[in-house]
């Protein structure tokens, strides 16, 4: 009789210790489930990061993307940070190890981004082996095959080979130089017999994208470097005066042009 | 002013699974035009002006976030869901292949106004290709979409028309 009630004490015991085992057990599987998230975002912040000590000449900021376009033509998507973060139009997106794109429109917490690789941007390139420029062209029709065209290479001596590295070059109007672009796939001479054209393969990985850097300085444009500095200042005072001096760097440019 | 409401807050909800949801499972890159069933789908129960107006808020919700220019995708938008509009005549809750059929060549009109303007004039000729790796799977997915969708828009729009017909048979 005592064995009977032993038993029966022991079996209530042992139930409320599966009951708090059993709970244990789902905490753990959700902490393991964050965890394993974490680990993974850990790993794309440390790509990232790399490449932040790659391009540490710039001051940067991380962002991440928030929607991407609507339709099934071009390339372009949304990220979470905007004016209120210093961020403003023209400014360079790069992620993985090279060049994604760059801002076209800005919100106070949104900006949108035109990627290299949309059917209608091109992009001043330059082969890092024997400085030649070329214009990088995104294009629909060979981006199924992950590839990008390139076109308007001047190469007389024929240095240029497959594999070798494109960077934006120095001329490029809205690019910072030296940003990497991607890998030249093939090469064509055209018919013109004086240029060059082909495929390249882009450094990053399009497809996916979750976390990009965007790079906080512009390309110093003709109209001098005050029309820059003044354009921080105002980006730091708020969006309206942003929109102000950028309108007056327009004029400054323009009033360059003309003389 | 509900009818109003409703619509606004389907639109939204519409793009923002277009936008961001639909982007993860996408096939071969390719996502279904949720915001073209919505428009198509309103034309045809609602009739011109209703159509119009909600074209007309789903291209410019896309011009305002994607557009390279604003007004380009709510004037294609916004002619489709008009054109949608003047099936309503024709239009019965119990038949589900006319509004298929409509919400179906609404997409593809789409698809290839957005080829003839956007690429064609570009001196891109090669259609088949576009045809073949845009158009038709954007079609195809769509139209897997929409029999969910579709029904469900239905649903939503007799339930308010019940609601608004209770409600206007209490004030009388």
């Amino acid at each position: 009789m005592t064995d009977r009630s032993k038993d029966l004490a022991n079996i209530h015991q042992l139930q409320s210790e599966n009951d708090a085992l059993q709970k244990k057990v789902d905490d753990l599987t959700t902490e393991n489930t964050n965890l394993q998230q974490e680990k993974y975002e850990l790993s794309n912040l440390r790509k990232l990061y790399d490449l932040d000590a790659t391009y540490s000449q710039y001051d940067k900021i991380g962002a991440r993307i928030i929607a991407k376009d609507a339709g099934n033509w071009y390339h372009s998507f949304v990220i979470d940070k905007g004016t209120d973060e210093g961020i403003s139009v023209d400014m360079n997106i790069i992620a993985g190890s090279g060049l994604v794109g760059r801002i076209t429109s800005v919100g106070p917490d949104w900006a949108k981004v035109e990627t290299i690789i949309a059917d209608n941007s091109s992009v001043s390139g330059m082969v890092l082996s024997s400085s030649d420029n070329l214009i990088v062209t995104g294009d629909l029709t060979t981006y199924a095959n992950g590839e990008i065209t390139f076109s308007k290479l001047v190469d007389e001596a024929d240095k240029v080979t497959i594999g070798d590295k494109v960077v934006t070059s120095n001329i490029s109007d809205k690019y910072l130089p030296g940003i990497l672009i991607g890998y030249i796939n093939t090469l064509n001479s055209d018919s013109n017999n004086l240029t060059k054209s082909g495929l390249l393969t882009p450094a990053v990985d399009f497809e996916h994208l979750d976390e990009v850097l965007v790079i906080l300085q512009k390309k110093q444009s003709v109209s001098a470097s005050s029309g820059v500095s003044s354009e921080s200042e105002a980006q730091n005072a708020g969006s309206a005066d942003a929109s102000d001096s950028s309108a007056q760097a327009d004029s400054g440019r323009s009033s360059t042009n003309e003389n | 002013m509900r009818k109003f409401l409703v619509t606004f807050i389907m639109i939204i909800t519409c793009f923002l699974l277009q936008t961001t949801l639909f982007r993860y499972i996408a096939f071969g890159g390719v996502v279904p035009n949720l915001l073209m069933i919505l428009t198509a789908s309103t034309g045809i129960m609602r009739g011109e002006k209703e159509g119009l107006v909600t074209g007309f808020i789903c291209g410019l919700l896309i011009d305002i976030f994607f557009g390279s220019f604003l007004g380009f995708y709510a004037l294609i938008y916004m002619y489709i869901g008009f054109i949608d509009g003047v099936f309503n005549k024709i239009f019965f809750p119990e038949n589900i292949i006319l509004p298929l059929g409509i919400i179906l060549s609404s997409d593809f009109i789409y698809g290839f106004t957005c080829y003839v303007l956007l690429f064609l004039m570009r001196a891109k000729f090669d259609i088949g290709y576009y045809m073949l790796h845009v158009i038709i799977p954007e079609i195809v997915y769509t139209a897997v979409v929409s029999l969910i969708l579709y029904p469900l828009i239905l649903k939503i729009n007799t339930r308010l028309d019940e609601i608004i017909q209770r409600s206007a048979k209490k004030f009388v």
